[in-house]
């Protein structure tokens, strides 16, 4: 009885997370600018911190 | 070299390329699924009515088998079925094949796009 | 560089990962995802060779990947960045290369993490049956580890790896009890070796046997190259990331070796071939229900810990794909509070979250495996290429690894072996795979490439390869 219980407890816990992840999704992709969100550049801090010099 | 401007790409067609990589992982699952090829190739030697002693166990490993609550009909399944390393040379040719052309198409094509990235990083010039 | 400023506007705030890991957290994440290989896995090269054989590929494979770690710690203190294996392979070889190698990434480490799910699911719902249960279904538990978890990556990668570095060690230091609690000084009063693997079973197909078994062998240290992926994440990663990876190498040999030896004297080697629970399994056959409790949760938190390794990789190379426009740009979103790859994580959740439906363990196993071997193969030429085109002195590296060629060589040889292994049994999966690879290499070089930039991509800081 009890594991059915944890049975559908599993289900509510990973739906409302789902449902939060999808809420926060929506929220950032609409509250900043797509050129903002995808400004990650490769090796862009490397070039800053770290001088490759011999 | 002139520095490559790639065509801007619309967004239905962004959509149709994730389709196709998808299309493409899923059928890499399920087609030697659907074609029975999944799974383990195993040979059943038939027994009947095994006992411990006619499935070749000694009283310390029935001693095992009985703590993990098996009986003689229970791990028949596990005892008796084993692998056939008979080579198929036919087979073992094909994948040698398809392994080797594949590393060799990568390095190739690879080569040839790298190519083009020097190139145009560090100029022709050296 | 200066490519970096040209490709995005200067006027808005730049949103990256952020660099706020340590040694200890890429210790967790490449421990943490390899671990549950002990609780499961493993043991199937018992299956394919039996137990001698078992212990003969811990130790062969193990130098496999010894070799592995010492050339990745290489590349990757010098290439550091997300992606890990595919920046290096973006660098080193070139674009159709770091594709393929993504997807081996991906692929491996989203069929690693369906694994675990199905294998935490599993274990939980056989113990609640054992308990009294009825009609109980394994899918709850396996939606909801798969949803945790990538909830938890979505958050953030500090609190994800400093969740994975508790259950990773609470995972480890149930092996360790395990070990001393079965008296493993004498033989016999628990442990019954001398019985279990006599001369007449230790290698029941003969050489071959041991030949066949390479292929789990791996599942021991599958996944332990996955610290590359927190590159761009570790605060000073030419220092961290070697030595995190080298101990976790050292962590996941005397792992290996204790795992053996409690398994395979506490289970006919029949069972142990088969069995999902080897060291579960052990513990059952001990008698001891603290034992039994305790290896219980040792599976489940080492499948966890796993799984969380495997979201925080898969996303990462995921991502890094969008960033260099092999996929769509969008993937490459960084989540401005969190800092993480958040659309790459969740566009990864719900196919995992299918596998976890459609496929079984071992199948889910194999794919894993497979990926994981094209990508070795990939990094002994990898190591030889870096080391010609950049000779020693060329550029900085975070760290230069001994006896350069041996490793490469030794990778190379063994990963031939564990080819003809896979073949032994699994012959058309493996065919099945490459020819799935080659498929998506062909769309890549032929379709998909016209979208990329060609220089931008080069992003280190290095002078011009040598011979070109």
């Amino acid at each position: 009885m009890i594991w059915n219980l944890v049975n559908y407890g599993s289900w509510i816990v990973s739906a409302a997370l789902v449902l939060w992840m999808l809420r926060d999704w929506y929220q950032t992709d609409t509250t900043h600018s797509e050129a903002q969100l995808t400004s990650s550049r490769e090796g862009e801090i490397e070039a800053m911190s770290e001088k490759h010099k011999i | 070299m002139a520095k490559y401007t790639p065509p801007e790409q619309s967004k239905a067609m962004q959509f149709v390329d994730i389709a196709f990589l998808l299309i493409a992982i899923f059928a890499a699952l399920w087609l030697p699924l659907k074609a029975g090829y999944v799974g383990v190739s195993k040979v059943e030697e038939k027994i009947d009515n095994p006992t411990w002693e006619s499935l070749k166990q000694t009283p310390g490993q029935v001693a095992q088998w009985e703590k993990l609550g098996y009986d003689p009909a229970k791990a028949y399944g596990e005892i008796q079925n084993r692998y056939d390393y008979t080579i198929s040379w036919g087979n073992l040719g094909l994948m040698i094949v398809v392994i080797g052309g594949y590393f060799v198409f990568l390095f190739r094509a690879s080569d040839k796009e790298y190519r083009e990235v020097i190139a145009e990083k560090f100029g022709d010039g050296k | 560089m200066a490519t970096a400023a040209e490709t995005s506007p200067s006027t808005v705030q730049k949103i990256s990962l952020l660099r706020v890991l340590g040694p200890a957290h890429v210790w967790a994440l490449g421990v943490g995802i390899v671990l549950v290989g002990e609780f499961t896995g493993w043991n199937f090269s018992a299956d394919k060779g039996g137990a001698l054989a078992a212990l003969i590929v811990c130790w062969l494979v193990g130098l496999l990947y010894t070799s592995v770690a010492m050339i990745d710690s290489e590349v990757t203190s010098t290439v550091a960045a997300a992606g890990g294996q595919y920046a290096q392979a973006k660098h080193i070889v070139g674009p159709l290369m770091a594709f393929n190698v993504a997807l081996y990434l991906v692929f491996a480490y989203t069929m690693l993490e369906v694994s675990d799910a199905i294998l935490a699911g599993d274990l939980i719902t056989q113990v609640a049956t054992e308990n009294g249960a009825v009609g109980l279904n394994h899918n709850p538990f396996l939606v909801l580890s798969i949803v945790v978890l990538a909830w938890l990556n979505y958050r953030g990668i500090l609190m994800t790896l400093n969740i994975n570095f508790i259950i990773t060690a609470l995972a480890y230091a149930s092996i360790v009890i395990l070990f001393f609690s079965v008296q493993p000084w004498s033989q016999g009063v628990v442990l019954k070796l001398g019985e279990m693997v006599t001369p007449e079973n230790a290698l029941p197909y003969g050489w071959i046997g041991v030949v066949a078994a390479f292929q789990f062998g791996i599942w021991y240290y599958l996944g332990i190259e996955g610290t590359t992926q927190a590159a761009e994440e570790v605060r000073s990663p030419a220092r961290s990331l070697p030595y995190g990876t080298m101990s976790g190498m050292i962590t996941l040999l005397i792992a290996a070796a204790l795992t053996w030896y409690v398994a395979a004297s506490l289970l006919p080697w029949q069972h142990l071939g088969v069995t999902f629970f080897p060291l579960y399994d052990a513990a059952v056959a001990t008698g001891s229900p603290i034992l039994k409790f305790l290896m219980f949760w040792g599976t489940v938190l080492s499948a966890l810990a796993s799984a969380n390794g495997c979201i925080n990789d898969a996303g990462r190379a995921w991502f890094s794909l969008g960033r260099d426009r092999y996929l769509p740009t969008w993937f490459s979103a960084v989540h401005p509070k969190y800092r993480t790859p958040y659309r790459s994580i969740l566009f990864l959740m719900p196919i995992a979250l299918a596998f976890a439906f459609i496929s079984d363990l071992n199948q889910a196993i194999t794919f894993s495996i497979l990926s994981g071997l094209l990508q070795y193969t990939f990094m002994s030429i990898n190591i030889i290429m870096f080391r010609n085109k950049w000779p020693l002195g060329s550029i900085r590296r975070g760290y230069t690894h001994p006896f350069h060629p041996l490793p490469a060589v030794v990778l190379l040889v063994l990963c031939v072996v564990t080819y003809f292994a896979v073949f032994l049994g699994f012959g058309a999966q493996l065919t099945a795979m490459v020819i799935f690879y080659i498929i998506v290499s062909l769309w890549f070089h032929f379709y998909r490439y016209q979208y990329v930039r060609r220089g931008d991509q080069f992003t280190m800081p290095w002078p011009k390869p040598r011979g070109y």
